[in-house]
């Protein structure tokens, strides 16, 4: 072959030229027929862009419908970092100045670095105008408007945020919202790999409820937001809209919590710490630094106030706190925290408030009756005790002898040593009433959680030979040298009066005097009634999303037998005539027309000052209202917690309506406690 | 059609019939039929790239296309109407000339869009790249050497034959365009094949190439970001810019589908998600508002031009004619495999324009003359 002929040669260039154009035709072929849907996607997530919308959250209501958390319209200042005027590193440092120092001008110190941080904050959405400033005053809304070319993509909005026109009360029960955290935000919507469905659309800076019924009713108070679905160009720039969805506003949710009683509460609460702290008495100086009260329905277990003290006003969280104020709330290592909610998170030692577990387990067990009477000389030697005198001696409070008393005036008087030796029976005897102590604690609810519905709640403990043991086992080496996992008859004893290793929250006691008074139900307590639609009328019933109606969770079998002896002490607590513990407080009470039931209890936490208690119900025999007060380091529970109970008993009453009223004054120093 | 009839070859009873007849009665009908159609799909394809979202259209592109158009096919008529071997006796002048603004633009060259290259003469609004008419020059050159030795080509010549492309290659090197040598090359390798260089020749030629491609990319003569973009169409995990561009412009012609997005309606197009789509990526546009049709469409338009001068090098009058044409053809041919092949991601990116549908005067003219130079040939294929 002539490998010079340039007809040949031509043939090869022809043959070159039709096989790159083949490669091109099959290339084509691939990427617009074979390949054609995988690059469609490609070039729609290129245009098309989601703009969430927030939507307003609920409200949440007391029992009467008033309003406890509410929103408010606040003016944002925002930048919108795409605009074109702002293309420029030194635009953007120049608008980052004069915002700062306008921001200065109206009372809000502002570093321009910090400014910069917020604008790189990734959270943000590029796409949405990031907020720089909230709650700027209207003047400078005017300013900016005034002034376009000073702020070149300055854009001033109004954004709901949440409002409490009610103040801080209640504040551990609402909670407070934040912006949506990490790992709250994977939780919502999966990991990219494994994504969830997310019908509430949760952005990383969406509004998440952080604590109390705002983070339990987050799927109700967030409604769904909006959707705007636009199309951008290769910048990025908003080129049009190409379908919106309104946001829908969440559903309200009504709290069984009364606003008034919730006042009184937390008012009383925290006076009466205030008043009674710096004394010093034989258990030591009065610290007062932290109490709580729980006034619960025993008729449904609606939590109708919940005071924890100390507290902390939500309008803080409102603009997001800085760490430095969170750290400057929640105090250091010697200061109370109050984002702690002490009704339900508290672990207490029930002290006397416990003797009516106690009596309920003598009386059902049949190691008693009402009739059987004790002597009381102000002391009890423990049975078999061989660790010398010293050891097998406990007394009552001040070694007070009580004479020969029966159940009910061991509990009007809290006389320890009738229930010392109820609680040594139960150890010495036990092949005949078996664990009848530790069992009565748990039928009132004791050593479990109450399963409120509210975060962070503590179990309590009801102490029993196992439970010895497990604490012996998770102890270091050098503690298990000084500790025992043997269970001693002293142990017993002290449940009996509620103390060693016995543990309870304030809603705990709160619920079993419920319980008892109630007639043996023990409900599941809570804080919501009822879900509302958005701005309903809690008197509509056609706005009633949902009820989040009474649960029992058990019933305590409780015979005239044993209801009708604890009954009748309880009823004496109050009363001075017989002596009661809390006759004192209640001086002058009207409990004819208001019969209560009660208890004092003062626990022993050495070296600390006493912790007072005081737990009860009215009126009795149908009550409508019972009470759990804890008071840490604040002395006698009838001389500290009793007033406190007295003073809402008052206002539950009525009696604080009566013509000549005075905000109860008796016993110790006590403050007004006046509400008006 | 009897003019139409004329151009398949079979043309001794046309020459009988009308004696010796006016150049323009062998105007290859054909050829420049799909000429003016491959510049009306650049137009429409280059104003629904630069019309913009507003809602008056942007037409300042679309003015100065139908300018370079309207100059195009004047240029192409004026360079058929004088004999082809007038050009190739000032064939050396244009080279000289060629050489001298190659120089020239190395230091009074403006850069464009700040990409490095300088390439261009600036002249107020307009821009000249003495590099797309040097593809003629050389063309002419190499076609008047090749056409006076025959077949004759000892070391000495082929040497010469080197030199010559070779200077002008080294000095757009220098600019740098690496796309422009690549297409020169390609130019010379086919003027060289059919030329008449020794096959072992070629073959050794070729073998220096490919190992001189491998030197230069594992060398320093290139910039790093230059070696990004050849290599990039290889790697679709480089998170380079380059790379960017090129998965933009493969997803664009994807996203076309078979029939395409419709013109004007392009989502990438419209919404300028492929740099540089009125110029070097002009073919996404095509690939993504008329589908495969359109895309095929072209393509195939390109093959009958491509076969339409293959055709007038195989009835050239002589052996320069022949040449002539050859050179053109690869330069088409080889600009359009590059440049498709860069936005469908099987070529490495250069800056190389689509012939007649990219955005840029010097490509436009430079065509049009390439095949005014071919209408040339078929038009005095018989003196």
């Amino acid at each position: 072959m002539d490998t010079d002929s340039p007809q040949l040669r031509l043939g090869i260039l022809a043959i070159t030229a039709l096989s790159l154009f083949g490669a091109l035709f099959a290339r084509l072929w691939y990427l617009q027929v074979m390949a054609a849907p995988t690059f469609q996607d490609v070039a729609t997530q290129n245009r098309e862009r989601l703009i969430y919308e927030e939507p307003r959250r609920g409200r949440i209501l007391d029992r009467e419908g008033r309003v406890l958390v509410d929103n408010r319209t606040s003016l944002v200042l925002a930048v919108n970092v795409n605009d074109p005027a702002l293309a420029k590193t030194d635009q953007k440092t120049a608008l980052l100045r004069s915002v700062a120092q306008e921001l200065t001008r109206i009372g809000k110190p502002t570093k321009v670095a910090g400014l910069e941080r917020r604008l790189n904050d990734t959270q943000y959405n590029p796409l949405t105008p990031i907020p720089l400033a909230i709650d700027i005053p209207e003047e400078l809304q005017i300013h900016v408007a005034e002034h376009p070319e000073a702020f070149p993509g300055v854009e001033i909005r109004r954004e709901s945020v949440r409002a409490y026109p009610n103040g801080g009360i209640a504040a551990q029960v609402l909670g407070y919202v934040g912006r949506i955290g990490g790992s709250e935000l994977q939780a919502r919507k999966g990991t990219d790999t494994e994504p969830l469905d997310d019908p509430k659309r949760y952005q990383p800076d969406s509004p998440y409820g952080k604590a109390g019924v705002e983070l339990v009713y987050e799927n109700d108070l967030r409604g769904t937001p909006g959707v705007r679905r636009v199309e951008v160009d290769v910048k990025g720039r908003v080129v049009r809209t190409v379908e919106y969805v309104a946001p829908t506003a969440g559903n309200d949710v009504q709290l069984t919590i009364d606003t008034e009683l919730q006042k009184l509460a937390e008012d009383t609460l925290s006076r009466q710490l205030d008043t009674v702290r710096g004394v010093l008495t034989t258990s030591g100086v009065r610290r007062a630094p932290a109490g709580s009260v729980v006034l619960t329905d025993p008729r449904n277990g609606g939590v109708i106030a919940m005071a924890s003290y100390p507290t902390y006003h939500p309008e803080e969280f409102v603009n997001g706190i800085s760490s430095e104020r969170y750290a400057a709330i929640t105090g250091g290592k010697d200061t109370e925290n109050p984002f702690i909610n002490r009704a339900i998170a508290g672990q207490y030692a029930p002290a006397s408030t416990f003797k009516l577990v106690s009596a309920y387990a003598a009386l059902q067990s049949g190691m008693i009756t009402a009739a059987t009477s004790y002597g009381d000389p102000g002391f009890y030697d423990l049975r078999n005790c061989t660790t010398g005198a010293k050891g097998c001696q406990k007394t009552n409070a001040e070694e007070k002898a009580n004479g020969t008393i029966s159940l009910p005036t061991a509990l009007t008087v809290s006389s320890d040593v009738f229930f010392y030796n109820v609680g040594d029976t139960f150890y010495w005897e036990a092949s005949k009433y078996g664990d009848g102590l530790q069992s009565a604690a748990r039928s009132f609810g004791f050593g479990t959680e109450t399963g409120i519905d509210l975060p962070g709640e503590t179990d309590g403990v009801v102490p029993d030979p196992a439970y010895r043991q497990r604490l012996y086992d998770r102890m270091s080496p050098e503690e298990q040298k000084n500790g025992s996992p043997v269970w001693v008859p002293g142990n017993t004893v002290d449940i009996a009066v509620g103390q060693g290793f016995t543990l309870a929250t304030p809603l705990q006691i709160a619920n079993a005097y419920a319980t008892f008074a109630n007639g043996g139900n023990l409900h599941q307590p809570r804080v919501a009634a009822r879900v509302l639609k958005p701005a309903g009328d809690p008197s509509d019933p056609n706005a009633v999303v949902r009820s989040l109606d009474p649960r029992v969770t058990f019933t305590l079998p409780l015979p005239a037998s044993t209801a009708d002896p604890i009954r009748e002490g309880l009823r004496n607590v109050p009363e001075w005539r017989f002596q009661g513990t809390a006759g004192s407080a209640f001086k002058g009470f009207d409990s004819s027309a208001y019969p209560l039931i009660g208890k004092t209890g003062t626990a022993e936490v050495p070296p600390k000052a006493d912790f007072a208690l005081f737990a009860g119900c009215g009126p009795d025999p149908r009550a409508e209202l019972c009470i759990a007060i804890v008071m840490e380091e604040a002395g006698f529970g009838g001389e500290v917690a009793a007033p406190v109970a007295r003073r809402i008993f008052d206002h539950a009453s009525g009696q604080d309506e009566l013509p000549g009223y005075e905000p109860w004054n008796a016993g110790i120093a006590v403050a007004a406690t006046g509400t008006n | 059609m009897a003019i139409a009839s004329s151009t398949t070859g079979a043309n001794v009873t046309v020459r009988g019939r009308y004696g010796d007849p006016s150049p323009w009665w062998h105007v290859d009908i054909t050829m420049a039929a799909a000429t003016i159609a491959i510049a009306i799909i650049g137009i429409a394809m280059v104003f629904s790239a630069t019309k913009g979202n507003g809602a008056v259209a942007d037409t300042s592109y679309l003015k100065r296309l139908l300018l370079f158009m309207g100059l195009g096919v004047v240029a192409m008529i004026v360079t058929s109407m004088v004999d082809y071997q007038r050009f190739l006796a000032w064939s050396w002048g244009f080279y000289g000339l060629l050489l001298f603004l190659l120089v020239a633009v190395l230091f009074f060259g403006v850069n464009e869009k700040e990409k490095g290259a300088k390439a261009w003469f600036g002249f107020g609004a307009f821009q000249m790249q003495p590099a797309e008419f040097g593809k003629l020059a050389v063309i002419l050159v190499l076609a008047n050497l090749l056409g006076q030795w025959r077949t004759d080509i000892d070391l000495r010549r082929l040497g010469l034959l080197l030199a010559v492309p070779g200077g002008a290659m080294v000095l757009i090197m220098k600019q740098p365009d690496l796309g422009m040598v690549l297409i020169y090359l390609f130019i010379v390798m086919g003027m060289l094949l059919v030329g008449g260089v020794k096959a072992r020749h070629l073959v050794a030629i070729m073998a220096v190439g490919v190992i001189g491609v491998f030197g230069v990319l594992n060398s320093s003569v290139l910039k790093q970001y230059q070696k990004d973009r050849l290599t990039s169409f290889a790697d679709s995990n480089n998170s380079l810019k380059t790379s960017y561009q090129v998965q933009q412009s493969e997803a664009t012609i994807g996203s076309g589908g078979i029939t395409g997005q419709g013109y004007g309606r392009g989502s990438q197009t419209q919404l300028k998600f492929v740099p540089e789509q009125e110029t070097d990526f002009i073919f996404t546009v095509v690939g993504e508002e008329l589908g495969f049709v359109g895309g095929a469409t072209l393509l195939l338009l390109y093959g009958v031009l491509s076969w339409r001068i293959w055709r007038v090098a195989q009835l050239a009058r002589d052996r320069s004619g022949q040449l002539i044409c050859v050179g053109v053809m690869c330069f088409i041919v080889f600009q359009v495999f590059e440049n498709v092949g860069m936005a469908m991601r099987i070529m490495p990116v250069t800056g190389i324009p689509l012939p007649l549908v990219s955005y840029g005067g010097s490509s436009i003219l430079t065509t049009f003359v390439a095949l005014g130079l071919v209408q040339n040939i078929h038009m005095r294929r018989f003196r």
